[in-house]
């Protein structure tokens, strides 16, 4: 056990999402009963956000050019401002951060690229168990890292199934690291 | 009966008859090969194909190979599923259209299937059951992708009305570049050689089995005041419901002490629902609506006699487990049906009622002198005839042939399609062909194979099952099968 060592996992091995996109797994331990898991994707980048700005402004320019209505330029400004501004907010996701705590509890939380933060937390006497599962998704089959919840009424039942790094999702490699960091930590207590 | 002197005339089961051919070639008796069964038709649903498919897999993972089956979503059971011993069943969300076959586009179903494909590396594709859209789709992405290919026919097909002309074409086209194909029995053979214009010495007939151990007889559950004549089918036309209909009050007058048990359920109740109104039949014609397969035996041991009155069938699974749980059976011949039993376990009459009457009655009269033959000897006699382990054997060596076959390029397959299946629709098929090719070079464009996650094996040389498989002839582990309920039901669509 490496306790006290804070930064056990800053790993050489690279991993992707499933589209292939870099992203990085950040380990820390804080203590043998407590760990913290950050998946981070990439920032916005520069260049993507000028190019769908351009389209939407040379659209409307074009749109503007035969209808001569300037209403069509305002709006395209309007479009791209709100646009990205939901875009920040309420899509892109940089962080995504498990934090593991043996006989405590489960946070789950992720930061958003305008800096809002949603966090969840759930009690360990409501976790089952932490497993990788295999899902369809959107015309492909994919592995994802979830925690089962319990069936308050049957005790070996499953009530429901809450899915961890959502919008990153990393592949099977970065999940596997993951799991088998959980399970050591679900296993003590 | 020529075909049964056919198969006695040929000593080896058909399986084995490219045996030669197979010691020629350089083969590893010993290669393992990564299947993937695809059919319509799974567990939940019900049928023949459905436990064809589960026990001849069940069977395959125990000589080692990998299996993973691939069918439609069912209700709420989508996504990945575990069975017994880690056999592994995708349940893919593709759009139901008809008698729970998916449509067919030739294209929409790729996507998926190429992912199942690619993450289990999948070698070769064995599709079952013509009737669905799905193995026909399996098939012809499969050739597209480069995988060998097999196929499994599970019925007989007419060739008059204009839906039979459609389908055999659709089946021409399908079989045309696959490299094996296996019937269920010689007339089935026979039949779909027609019907696909095919080289016969590609097509095998490796019949179905049944699980002896789940078909045993129980005298005791008989009532010897009275004799039981057994009905189990789905109550549809091409099962023959008609006939049955008109036997029922011809025999209840000539024998007060007969009793009909009918288990099924199908458009056709009604006509047997009219005949016990209208002879006042409802205390000797019970009938028990849809049966689940667990109480298919307890159904079938409280009867003497086991009547199928099919109008046409490929292999009767039914007249089997009747035998098997010690019934004399009798029957139509029609179709594979004279292949299926020897002569002293069958009745076999015409497909008519006065036919069908003069063969129960014969059965009757020798139920009641005493001379058949006791439930017991009879079903020693079949529990060796067909089972589970024979029919993998046999389709593993298929497997094995296969496996030494190369999948026609795309140029090849063009010319095969254009010269094989006629102009138009030659043509046609071509050209989806081309674009399905397309398609897929697009999709590996789009999601390269590299960045899919290879699926974790269960089953396989490297199955991870493997330690709940050696325990199976004793109660499997705890923690295997809470593995398996932990994998199991709770897969969620993301």
């Amino acid at each position: 056990m490496q306790n006290g060592d804070p930064h056990i996992g800053m790993e050489d091995e690279t991993y992707t999402d499933i589209n292939g996109k870099a992203i990085s797994l950040e380990c820390q331990s804080h203590s043998g009963f407590c760990r913290e898991f950050t998946v981070s994707s990439a920032k916005v980048s520069i260049g993507r956000v000028m190019v769908y700005t351009c389209a939407v402004w040379l659209s409307a320019y074009t749109i503007f050019f035969f209808t001569e209505n300037t209403a069509v330029l305002s709006g395209a400004i309007i479009v791209t401002l709100v646009g990205m501004m939901v875009h920040i907010h309420f899509v892109k996701v940089d962080h995504e951060t498990l934090l593991v705590i043996g006989s405590l509890g489960v946070q789950v939380s992720s930061s958003y690229a305008s800096g809002r933060e949603s966090t969840d937390f759930i009690e360990m006497d409501k976790i089952k168990d932490i497993v990788i599962n295999e899902a369809i998704h959107m015309q492909r089959v994919i592995y994802y890292l979830c925690i089962l919840l319990k069936d308050p009424t049957d005790p070996e039942g499953v009530s429901s199934v809450v899915p961890l790094f959502q919008s990153s999702k990393p592949r099977l490699n970065c999940l596997i690291k993951v799991y088998k960091s959980c399970q050591e930590i679900l296993a003590k207590c | 009966m020529g075909q049964r002197r056919r198969e006695a005339a040929v000593p080896s089961p058909p399986g084995n008859r490219h045996s030669d051919m197979l010691t020629v070639a350089p083969q590893v008796p010993a290669k393992k090969h990564n299947i993937c069964m695809v059919s319509d038709f799974f567990y939940p649903n019900m049928g023949g194909v459905e436990s064809h498919i589960y026990q001849l897999s069940q069977c395959l993972i125990e000589k080692g190979h990998k299996v993973v089956i691939a069918t439609h979503a069912y209700g709420t059971r989508k996504g990945v599923r575990y069975l017994t011993n880690g056999l592994k069943v995708y349940y893919l969300p593709l759009q139901v259209m008809y008698n729970q076959s998916t449509s067919t586009t030739c294209f929409h179903s790729l996507p998926l299937l190429r992912s199942v494909f690619t993450r289990e590396r999948i070698t070769l594709v064995h599709a079952h059951s013509s009737f669905s859209a799905m193995a026909h789709d399996a098939l012809f992405h499969a050739k597209t992708m480069g995988l060998n290919t097999v196929f499994t026919d599970h019925s007989l097909f007419g060739f008059a009305d204009v839906s039979s002309v459609l389908t055999n074409k659709l089946l021409t086209v399908s079989l045309c570049d696959t490299n094996h194909i296996v019937c269920v029995s010689y007339t089935s053979k026979e039949n779909t050689v027609l019907r696909a214009a095919l080289n016969p010495e590609i097509v095998s007939v490796i019949p179905n089995a049944v699980d002896p151990t789940d078909f045993t007889p129980d005298p005791s559950q008989r009532h010897d005041d009275r004799i039981t004549i057994v009905v189990v089918s789905r109550l549809v036309y091409r099962k023959g419901i008609d006939l049955l209909g008109g036997i029922i009050p011809d025999l209840c007058l000539k024998h007060p002490d007969l009793h009909f048990l009918i288990g099924g359920e199908g458009p056709k109740r009604i006509v047997l629902e009219e005949v016990r109104e209208k002879y006042q039949l409802h205390d000797r014609v019970r009938l028990l609506g849809a049966l689940e397969h667990k109480d298919v035996r307890r159904v079938l041991v409280q009867g003497h006699i086991f009547l199928n009155t099919s109008l046409t069938e490929a292999f009767c699974m039914a007249i089997v487990e009747g035998a098997s749980c010690g019934l004399q059976v009798v029957s139509t011949r029609v179709g594979g049906i004279p292949e299926v039993l020897p002569e002293d376990l069958i009745t076999l009459c015409d497909p008519t009622v006065r036919s069908l009457c003069e063969g129960l009655e014969n059965v009757i009269a020798r139920q009641r002198s005493g001379s058949v033959a006791s439930p017991a000897s009879i079903h020693a006699k079949v529990c060796t005839l067909y089972t589970w382990r024979n029919v993998a054997e046999r389709t593993e060596k298929v497997y094995d042939r296969v496996a030494g076959q190369e999948v026609l390029p795309l140029d090849r397959r063009l010319v095969r399609l254009t010269t094989h299946c006629g102009h138009v629709a030659g043509s046609l098929f071509a050209f989806v062909a081309v674009l399905d090719f397309l398609f897929l070079l697009f999709l590996r464009w789009l999601f390269p194979d590299h960045l899919m996650d290879v699926a974790m094996d269960t089953t396989g040389p490297q199955g991870l099952w493997r330690g709940a498989l050696d325990d199976r002839k004793g109660t499997r582990s705890k923690s295997a099968m809470l593995k398996n309920e932990k994998a199991g039901p709770h897969q969620t669509k993301l």
